[in-house]
């Protein structure tokens, strides 16, 4: 639910037209919800930049099947979709990882910074080219549907 | 209302004005590639309706330039038109107009006064309501606080930031401030606001909230559109979009820092 109150609210950033706002949400609350359960440790606990790709995949598919419905571009449904993914968290902790590197000079604690710096930067970076990729290839795989949504 | 004019028998291609027609479609893939279209589509769109106008068309797209080449079917009139893309921010709501105008003109045949009148029209088209905006996305942002696992206090204190934040950033771009130093100064401020659940120990997730509070500025569209344009092989536009997003990124970046170094968060 509240994957699709932020795709709806960013939606709304990129003046997306109203009648895409629900389609948008609907999306989103599905890319999320197919994520969180690839990442379960129940069933076999994927990692989060696989599970993310398969996710947003599954985005671009389900984006260009609803964008004809809604006379809107496939790029429309998609983009606020993939919103609620972004890995902010370990955004964050990396920049917190670079003050504390910036601030310690001590060689351990430097390094254990940087350590943390690389791996949320890297996991962070993988995660956003993963969710970007996976969700633009469908759109290139159903060329025809995808630019004749407005049709 | 206006009604589509159907194309008559003596509309034919070759009587169409070259030189209007590549000022239009100039015009048209200027706007389309402002309001945050891929290059990709610009171009089967325009292309599709010079097709209907019977004209010969190519297009080139830089990453601040569009430049059009309409032709004649004889050859004995052409035109190159260059114009500077339109600085009309992201607006999906245009993407979708100005698509649906492209195969008005390709399916319905009109004509092309018509196209030209609609075209206007679309320009004309006003952005979603700024309190709308600032509202859905301070709710939106809220929830995103709620996805990386913040509770109730985190979320209010990112409701509220991000209000302040991007209100600021519609002040400052209404003043046509620098987009750059926009993104900075409203990073700066809504870390700062939600520092203030670190600062008076509010709340039991409040790195969450001042992690959250900035992601309403980050530039998706760019990010996602520069993917687009390198699988298209549009290397130019691709690479420009990364570069713009990512010096955006890196502002609101330094905007989070200084305002976690200024309010002097001690977590090193």
């Amino acid at each position: 639910m509240f994957s699709a109150i932020a795709a709806i609210g960013f939606s709304s950033i990129s003046n997306t037209p109203r009648r895409a706002y629900l389609t948008c949400a609907l999306i989103a609350a599905a890319g999320h919800s197919i994520r969180y359960v690839l990442t379960l440790p129940e069933l076999e606990g994927m990692h989060i930049i696989p599970a993310s790709t398969v996710a947003a995949f599954a985005i671009g598919v389900l984006a260009v099947l609803f964008a004809s419905r809604i006379k809107c571009p496939a790029e429309v449904c998609f983009f606020p979709a993939l919103l609620p993914m972004i890995p902010g968290m370990y955004a964050y902790r990396t920049i917190e990882a670079l003050l504390s590197c910036l601030y310690h000079t001590q060689e351990e604690a430097f390094g254990h910074y940087f350590y943390l710096l690389t791996y949320n930067g890297l996991t962070s970076a993988f995660i956003i080219l993963g969710m970007v990729v996976g969700a633009t290839i469908p759109v290139f795989l159903f060329k025809k549907l995808s630019f004749t949504a407005t049709r | 209302m206006m009604s589509s004019r159907i194309c008559k028998a003596n509309d034919v291609p070759g009587n169409l004005p070259v030189r209007e027609i590549a000022v239009f479609l100039a015009d048209y893939a200027s706007l389309l590639s402002g309001c945050g279209a891929t290059c990709i589509r610009i171009e089967k769109n325009a292309r599709r309706m010079a097709a209907a106008f019977g004209v010969g068309f190519d297009i080139t797209l830089m990453p601040t330039h569009v430049y059009v080449s309409v032709w004649g079917k004889d050859m004995s009139d052409t035109s190159v038109i260059i114009r500077k893309t339109a600085s009309c921010g992201i607006s999906f709501n245009l993407n979708a107009l100005l698509s649906r105008l492209s195969w008005e003109v390709a399916d319905n045949h009109l004509d092309f006064p018509t196209a030209v009148e609609r075209f206007e029209r679309i320009r004309e088209t006003k952005p979603t309501g700024k309190w709308e905006v600032l509202f859905l996305t301070s709710f939106a942002n809220a929830s995103f606080c709620r996805l990386f696992g913040g509770d109730a206090v985190a979320m209010l204190i990112v409701f509220a930031s991000t209000l302040a934040g991007y209100r600021l950033k519609q002040i400052m771009l209404e003043d046509k401030r620098d987009v750059r130093l926009t993104f900075l100064c409203a990073a700066f401020f809504s870390a700062a606001l939600s520092a203030g659940g670190h600062i008076f120990d509010i709340g039991t997730t409040p790195e969450i909230a001042l992690g959250t509070s900035v992601l309403y500025l980050i530039p998706g569209v760019p990010y996602i559109n520069a993917v687009s344009d390198m699988i298209d092989r549009h290397y130019l536009c691709a690479f420009s979009r990364f570069l713009d997003a990512t010096i955006l990124t890196a502002c609101l970046s330094a905007g989070l820092c200084a305002g976690m170094f200024i309010l002097g968060l001690k977590w090193f």
